[in-house]
């Protein structure tokens, strides 16, 4: 295997990918380009946007949607800034922290701007990233904000359960986390498995939420649910089997996807529970960035009002508290259904993590 | 070259596998080289990230063996191998009793609906694997039609569970029975009926003179599938994790799945030390296999007199012969399409009901047909099939004579080809990734690496069928045309590539078909631009609604079902020509 790439191997191929436009690859002028992203000189904007110019073309890695996300956002951003060729490709965040890894290793980073829930700790635990400045952050809550400058985040999810009309009568809906236990609903739980914000969230939640003690005197008696590991498929798949009745209630799926489908007619609710727990979904720059402008110019139009409008429309939940979410979503804001909220960061979800995986392991697998 | 060889023992064909280069035929030794070259680094990469730990940037860290040893003393290994192996037994069972019934029907009787079996196992072959076990799921699950029948009859609500193993079992055996027929089909049309008519003059009654020739003789092509379904099956994941998972039923695959992925950071290396030790398991197989194709000279069907196949007169019998067709057309292929094409008309499904035939909307399309979706890759993905397609037939076909024909050092090619097969796919696609990163020229992040990679994935099933065809070329009518003055080459070309057409045309079709809806190998590898299908599908799956999945899996199958069409109405042209 060609593992130990030359400098000379890794220019050539830099060049090559380059488009026309840019068509010089020294390795002094990347690094110069870097300091870019930290600036906070008085003509910053203009020189982003010069940069950006000369650059040509952005790449962007991201685990949203490509049709209602990815899509719109290229489109909306190539009309600001018609000099700037912006390309996406989606994976899931474990895929696109892998894919980046092996650019980086192999000095052929293609990726330009990385997004997804989970991507701002994994990215820095893979040494991926690299601080940078924007004025944007400004206007998002505290919270969404990295104090190191790593990342910066692009949008929330509120997590719940989801249940199935039908087969759960109004009266018997659980409402909280202790009503999960009850013995009518024993084989008759799923949640997902094989990915962070799935059991392992569900978990952590728990601990955050009772205290070790407590939470696993509460995983012991949920164990004798028999709660069923749903392992082929997203979040939204799961609920998609709560709908066609296969699974009465699912645990720890994103709050809005049943309301989508309930505002279709579909016989599925979400029933938010104390707390709620909610993440955020974390944008980085890789380290050594070949349009390192072009990046910095993509990641403010994200956090801009309109980039966070093009989230909204796409049944994301803005980071930004000057741009809504769609009206049929809002009831599962916690702060507006007045429930309280659980904000674990990705510092909170990078500690835990790996120990309720471990609590899976022993008690649920 | 030498086209004959002599005839030689197991420790023969062995001694040939040691590297005694000088000793291998020139022709062997480049083909060797060239599968080294595309083979080796994925597997050199397999071992090391089997043996190391995997840092959080995807590097590879310190020496370990816990791999393998968590992988033997964990509880969840033998109680897992277990399942695997009823799984896979059992699956490959009903496939190939199912499928060989079908072929024999087909080919050898005078029942009527022969097309109807064969555009059936065509489109089947069309369908994803993850969407044929959604259709299955929707079909036998807890609120599926079948379910709710059951319950107006016996008033039992959800008699069925189909999260069981007998459901994993039904739903991977079914879904290889087209491509078992299709093998079968070929092996039967190709097989001289003057054996049976021997037996018959020897005073074999036409049942044992059929049993024991022509099943006899179907042997080691019903072995070399077995074999292939047993493999993939093994290293299956669609319906273990969509079907098994959910019955609390683990095999190997969904195991390792829940190891690798139980954080964010994903770690190869049990996956590694997994495929490692399934590398050892189908090498005893192929082994196994090779001893059985040292008497390969008593299953050459093919000999240079005309031939063709005895038909079976079934009288009466022949409408029930036709009936059973209608059923495996109607399970196979109908139902679940059926099924697919009414889920893709509703904004959510919740079972068969009246209700819902007043929701059918045209919605789902319309997303479809959207900007972009997959106009943008509807042309990568042609391209990607046919240029795997075609790359493989030709070059597993010339492997799977030399092999066959025991040219020293051949039974090297067959384990060559046989390896990919046992690569995890995801795995595959990691190893690829990083090789295609480093490379010096701009390979990485086209659709060229994406070809590369899947022809090196899909190797193994040109050389399984390949190889089932060219057991049946007797040598004598090589003999012949040697003699006759042919050179090495186009005895291969003239005589043995027409004599084996029928068989690798399939394979071309079947590469085709399977390389279109991988996923796992070019998710890693597209870059932007070079997007195929079956990546756009799965994200669907990953993100969409179910009823969108449908709706993309109908137009799905009406390409592919298309692109057969196109193809068999080609070669029967060929065919006829020929």
């Amino acid at each position: 295997m060609h593992r130990g790439t030359s400098r000379r191997k890794a220019f050539t191929v830099c060049a090559v990918l380059m488009s026309a436009g840019a068509s010089t690859c020294a390795a002094v002028s990347v690094a110069a380009a870097q300091d870019i992203l930290t600036s906070r000189a008085a003509n910053r904007e203009q020189m982003i946007i010069e940069g950006a110019r000369k650059e040509g073309r952005v790449v962007l890695y991201s685990a949203a949607i490509v049709n209602q996300a990815q899509r719109p956002l290229a489109q909306a951003f190539m009309k600001k800034y018609p000099f700037v060729k912006m390309s996406f490709w989606r994976g899931d965040t474990e895929e696109i922290i892998a894919k980046v890894s092996a650019e980086m290793r192999a000095n052929n980073l293609v990726a330009d701007l990385i997004e997804g829930t989970g991507v701002g700790e994994l990215a820095i635990g893979a040494k991926l990233a690299q601080p940078y400045f924007t004025p944007m952050i400004e206007a998002l809550p505290e919270r969404y904000r990295d104090s190191r400058g790593h990342w910066t985040s692009t949008r929330i999810s509120y997590f719940s359960i989801a249940y199935n009309t039908r087969l759960v009568p109004p009266d018997q809906v659980p409402k909280t986390y202790d009503d999960l236990l009850d013995p009518r609903w024993r084989g008759k739980l799923a949640w997902r498995i094989g990915t962070s914000s799935g059991t392992p969230l569900f978990l952590t939640t728990i601990r955050l939420a009772r205290g070790e003690a407590k939470a696993t005197e509460y995983f012991r008696k949920l164990a004798t649910q028999k709660v069923i590991n749903f392992g082929a498929g997203s979040a939204r798949t799961l609920v998609d089997r709560v709908i066609a009745g296969e699974f009465p209630i699912a645990l720890n799926i994103f709050a809005h996807h049943p309301l989508i489908s309930r505002a279709k007619g579909a016989p599925v609710n979400s029933q938010l529970m104390d707390p709620v727990a909610s993440t955020a979904g974390t944008m980085i720059i890789p380290r050594g960035v070949r349009n390192p402008h072009a990046a910095l110019l993509l990641a403010e139009f994200i956090l801009s009002k309109e980039g966070q409008q093009i989230l909204a429309d796409a049944d994301y939940f803005p980071v930004r508290p000057d741009v809504p979410p769609k009206d049929v979503l809002a009831s599962v804001i916690p702060t507006r259904a007045g429930v309280p909220e659980l904000f674990i960061s990705s510092d909170q979800l990078n500690e835990y993590t790996e120990s309720s995986a471990k609590v899976f392991d022993d008690m649920f697998r | 070259m030498t086209v004959r060889s002599e005839s030689r023992g197991t420790t023969g064909a062995l001694l040939a596998a040691l590297p005694k280069i000088p000793a291998i035929s020139p022709l062997v030794a480049v083909l060797i080289a060239i599968l080294l070259v595309l083979i080796v680094p994925p597997a050199i990469f397999l071992l090391r990230i089997s043996l190391h730990e995997t840092l959080p940037d995807g590097s590879l860290g310190p020496f370990t063996l816990r791999f393998y040893e968590s992988l033997f003393t964990g509880r969840f290994f033998l109680p897992s191998l277990y399942n695997t192996m009823i799984y896979s037994f059992g699956s490959a069972l009903i496939a190939i009793v199912i499928g060989t019934v079908q072929a024999l029907i087909v080919e050898r009787t005078n029942t009527p609906g022969r097309n109807l079996a064969i555009f059936g196992a065509i489109i089947s072959l069309g369908v994803p694997h993850i969407l044929y076990t959604v259709a299955w799921l929707l079909l036998l699950g807890r609120s599926g039609p079948l379910n709710d029948l059951i319950a107006l009859i016996t008033q039992q609500p959800q008699a069925i569970n189909v999260y069981s193993m007998w459901g994993m079992i039904l739903i991977e055996g079914i879904g290889f029975v087209p491509l078992t027929f299709l093998l079968m089909s070929a092996v039967f049309r190709s097989m001289d009926a003057s054996f049976e008519e021997a037996a018959i003059v020897a005073g074999a009654s036409p049942l044992r003179a059929f049993w024991e020739v022509t099943i006899g003789m179907g042997v080691p092509a019903i072995c070399a599938l077995a074999m292939l379904i047993f493999i993939r099956t093994f290293e299956s994941f669609e319906v273990p994790a969509l079907v098994g998972l959910a019955g609390n039923i683990n095999v190997l695959t969904t195991t390792i799945y829940q190891s690798a992925r139980r954080t964010g950071a994903t770690n190869y290396g049990e996956s590694g030390a997994y495929a490692i030790c399934l590398v050892l398991i189908v090498t005893v197989l192929l082994i196994w296999q090779n001893n059985l194709a040292r008497n390969a000279h008593r299953y050459q069907t093919i000999t240079g007199k005309g031939f063709r196949p005895r038909i079976v007169d079934l009288g009466g019998w022949r409408y029930v012969s036709a009936a059973l067709l209608l059923v495996l057309f109607l399970f196979v292929t109908v139902i679940p399409a059926a099924i697919l094409v009414f889920t893709s008309f509703l904004p959510f499904y919740e079972g068969v009901s009246l209700e819902s035939f007043g929701r059918m909307s045209l919605d789902n399309y319309s997303v479809l047909f959207g900007p972009g979706s997959f106009r943008d890759s509807i042309l990568n993905t042609l391209i990607l099939g046919a240029s795997t397609a075609t790359i493989v037939v030709p070059f597993t076909a010339l492997c799977a004579w030399l092999v066959v024909r025991q040219v020293k050092g051949a039974v090297l090619l067959d384990h060559l080809t046989m390896l990919p097969l046992v690569f995890p796919a995801i795995i595959l696609g990691v190893a690829f990734l990083n090789i295609f990163v480093n490379m010096p020229f701009p390979l990485y992040g086209t659709l060229l690496s994406v070809i590369i990679a899947s022809s090196v994935r899909y190797l193994s099933y040109g050389m399984r069928y390949a190889y089932a065809g060219a057991l049946q070329i007797q040598p004598d009518l090589e003999g012949q045309a040697s003699v006759s003055g042919a050179s090495g080459a186009s005895v291969f070309r003239r005589v043995v590539l027409p004599l084996m057409a029928p068989t690798l045309i399939n394979s071309w079709l079947l590469v085709f078909l399977l390389s279109v809806q991988a996923v796992s190998v070019p998710l890693l590898l597209v870059g932007p631009g070079s997007e195929v299908m079956a990546v756009t599908l799965f994200e669907l799956w990953q993100n969409g609604q179910v009823t969108e999945l449908a709706s993309m899996g109908v137009l799905w199958m009406l390409l592919m079902t298309a692109v057969s069409a196109v193809f068999h109405m080609l070669t029967r042209q060929h065919q006829i020509n020929a």
